[in-house]
């Protein structure tokens, strides 16, 4: 109960794995090429230090590699009888708790590499632009399921702002 | 320009359609059936809406703004080389320069006109629909159980001639509003109140079967039982003299009398700001510390470079601190807020005034602030969240509550917000969050660990919640109490960095509309958060479930 990150009454479902490979293609389209120009530049040139920021991005974009790993393994959602919980972070971790009744819209949206790895995003928006309820790499089915279920839920328990 | 009379007799009744004969079609005399809300509709008698234009004038005080803007860009063009200039301000490229500027004005008087031409709106039983737009035509409409906030702005050049601006707030984000510019004064009045009338739940009495006997007992009886009934105020109200009608060419005074009206709810006076405590508080504020150091430093700058060009770099920095001081002046001059039936009321502006109305309901949140400067007079400044002002782009003007508040007014100030604050000694518990640190008042603190992250000002920290409300605070040097009824918590989250993780305490976050106030309190105990989050969802879901309707006249009729 002390532990506000893991309420007692809930069951956590994880995201797909395979969200991490979509964000390494990214990370991989995005670094590889930086890296694979300064190789070039380096063999070009024939100059040693230019294998040191060589070194460094793709060191960079190994560690970023790993730390997508574990973001993806730390982002969760929870459907609860009244709200939606979805939890991310493990360094620093934030806990969003969104009630279906405050619900304004859906979106899921997939983007080509994102299709290309079988997952879609569905984000929630209520009145708040602070309310950041995003759940990213849900399969297709898993994602409309859940937008129809919100959409649902969101409509039993309608309201105002 | 050509198709458009043709067009505007498409939208008048068959019977009557030529527009000089609307004498035949005031409501009495034609007692038709339902509102309808399509445009190509023959539009009905006056009870179900009809459709309404704007002041005739208008298109001359919108095109004023069309020649000051050009004349304005000209002139920050030329101000470099003011001597090329004036060499060419005579002769022939005078004449040139007059044309040019006629021209404009031609351009600008011509295109409000036709624009002008093309505005209408229509006043249902729930909606306001609202036609515009010269060469992309927009048709808008809005349910009226969804309005936030209705405005009367008055600008300085409408206000001269006796108009005004009146603006619906939605909460539909930037540009959601609708502007209906210009009415007359007592037009945009009286239309304000029938739509908050209608917004509220109450109707126009009219069915089709009564709506014969609708032209003056009716509506107003009912008004006023129900005004009545909400404000227990006992004033009643006048059986609406003026009838909301917008002066239009097409319109003559035989509809006056027979149209139904809703007077302005009777209302009260809560508090007003003085001129010289406005005064006094902008010179106290940190704006102006900062400008006299602007001065000093540049001065200083001056002297020790010998130059007194030097000076001239903070001129830019000093002129923004300088508009700044003057649209708080600006603003907040002639405060005044008022409670009715409707709502909150505010009015407020030196140059542009301002009469806002919030209804029952529609304030999300309400942020009390104080820097180091306003601590020894004990002054606040309360803001609101209100769903409908939320402009991210531009200088908040109208989610001020009060500007500068005495400590008692800051307490009135929530108290409009929220009667009952579901404590029962209110006073007190304000005080606490105003002044208080630790549990003072019955706040749960921020553990004495936080001191690691927050060394300042980690005693402030604090939350409380009561029956209706959550209430924080926070800030040691720059004070700062935030309350959100219950029922409009929208979604709560929770953070944690590393350091707060080994320290067991983690923030709160309760997020809002958008606007001035984001709640939050930072290092709480990670158990108190856990508690909150748990507690707080239940909460808002069962203050909901019992909160008022939209419509908040038709309270007691709902279950």
């Amino acid at each position: 109960m002390s532990e506000p990150f893991d309420p007692t009454d809930v069951t956590w479902n994880h995201v797909s794995p395979r969200l991490a490979h979509a964000r390494w293609t990214g990370i991989a389209l995005v670094w590889g090429v930086v890296v694979a120009c300064l190789v070039v530049v380096a063999v070009a040139t024939g100059a040693a230090w230019v294998w040191v920021p060589a070194a460094l991005v793709a060191a960079f974009a190994v560690w970023s590699a790993w730390i997508t790993g574990r973001q993806v393994r730390a982002l969760m959602y929870a459907e609860r009888a009244d709200d939606l919980l979805i939890r991310r972070g493990i360094m620093f971790r934030q806990l969003v708790v969104v009630p279906y009744g405050r619900m304004q819209y859906v979106d899921v949206t997939a983007g080509p590499v994102a299709r290309r790895f079988g997952i879609a995003s569905v984000q929630l928006h209520t009145a708040s632009p602070a309310t950041t309820a995003t759940i990213d790499g849900l399969p297709p089915e898993e994602a409309a399921r859940l937008r129809d279920r919100l959409a649902s839920r969101g409509e039993a328990r309608l309201a105002g702002l | 320009m050509s198709d458009a009379p043709q067009e505007h007799a498409d939208r008048l009744p068959a019977a009557t359609a030529v527009p000089t004969s609307t004498p035949t079609s005031t409501p009495t005399s034609t007692p038709t059936s339902t509102p309808t809300s399509t445009p190509t509709n023959p539009p009905v008698p006056y009870e179900d809406g009809h459709w309404r234009r704007m002041h005739p004038t208008t298109p001359a005080i919108k095109g004023w703004k069309v020649l000051v803007a050009v004349v304005a860009v000209a002139g920050y063009q030329v101000s470099d080389n003011i001597d090329d200039v004036s060499g060419l301000m005579h002769g022939r490229w005078l004449l040139a320069f007059v044309g040019v500027l006629v021209v404009v004005a031609l351009v600008g008087f011509g295109y409000s006109a036709l624009a002008w031409r093309a505005t209408r709106f229509q006043v249902t039983d729930d909606a306001v629909h609202l036609h515009t737009g010269v060469l992309s035509r927009q048709q808008r409409q809005a349910r009226l159980d969804r309005l936030q906030a209705v405005d009367v702005v008055q600008p300085l050049l409408a206000r001269l001639v006796g108009l005004s601006e009146l603006k619906l707030e939605l909460a539909g984000g930037n540009g959601s509003a609708f502007s209906l510019a210009y009415l007359r004064d007592d037009d945009a009045t009286a239309l304000r109140a029938e739509l908050l009338a209608l917004a509220a739940g109450l109707h126009r009495d009219a069915g089709p079967a009564t709506a014969g006997a609708v032209a003056t007992t009716g509506p107003s009886s009912s008004t006023t039982v129900a005004l009545d009934e909400a404000t227990s105020a006992g004033d009643g109200l006048l059986g609406a003299p003026g009838a909301p009608q917008v002066a239009s060419p097409t319109s003559t005074p035989a509809h006056a009398p027979a149209l139904p009206a809703f007077a302005d709810a009777p209302e009260r006076p809560v508090y007003e700001l003085p001129m010289p405590r406005l005064l006094l508080a902008t010179l106290r504020s940190g704006a102006s510390v900062f400008v006299v150091l602007a001065i000093t430093a540049s001065a200083a700058i001056a002297v020790a470079a010998r130059d007194i060009g030097a000076a001239f770099v903070m001129i830019p920095m000093l002129l923004g601190l300088v508009g700044f001081v003057w649209s708080r002046i600006n603003q907040g001059a002639s405060f005044r807020a008022a409670i009715s039936p409707d709502g909150i009321r505010l009015r407020h502006g030196l140059t542009e005034a301002r009469t806002q109305t919030v209804p029952p309901g529609r304030v999300q949140a309400i942020s009390l602030g104080q820097g180091p400067w306003w601590r020894g007079p004990d002054w606040w400044r309360v803001e609101m969240n209100v769903a409908g002002y939320a402009h991210a782009d531009k200088q908040q003007d109208d989610t001020v509550l009060h500007p500068v508040a005495s400590r008692d007014e800051a307490m009135a100030a929530v108290w409009l917000v929220l009667p009952d604050l579901g404590v029962p000694d209110p006073q007190a518990t304000l005080d606490a969050a105003m002044h208080g640190r630790d549990d003072d008042g019955g706040f749960t603190p921020a553990p004495r660990r936080a001191r690691w992250v927050d060394p300042i000002g980690w005693r402030r920290h604090g939350v409380l919640v009561t029956d209706r409300a959550l209430i924080t605070r926070s800030g040691r040097i720059f004070r700062r109490v935030e309350v959100v009824p219950h029922e409009r918590t929208q979604s709560i989250g929770a953070e944690q960095g590393p350091l707060q993780r080994r320290l067991g305490i983690a923030s709160f976050v309760l997020h809002s509309t958008p606007g001035p106030v984001r709640p939050s309190v930072a290092h709480l105990d990670q158990a108190v958060v856990a508690a909150l989050l748990d507690e707080q969802a239940e909460r808002a879901r069962t203050a909901r479930a019992s909160a008022g309707p939209e419509q908040w006249m038709t309270r007691r009729e709902v279950p």
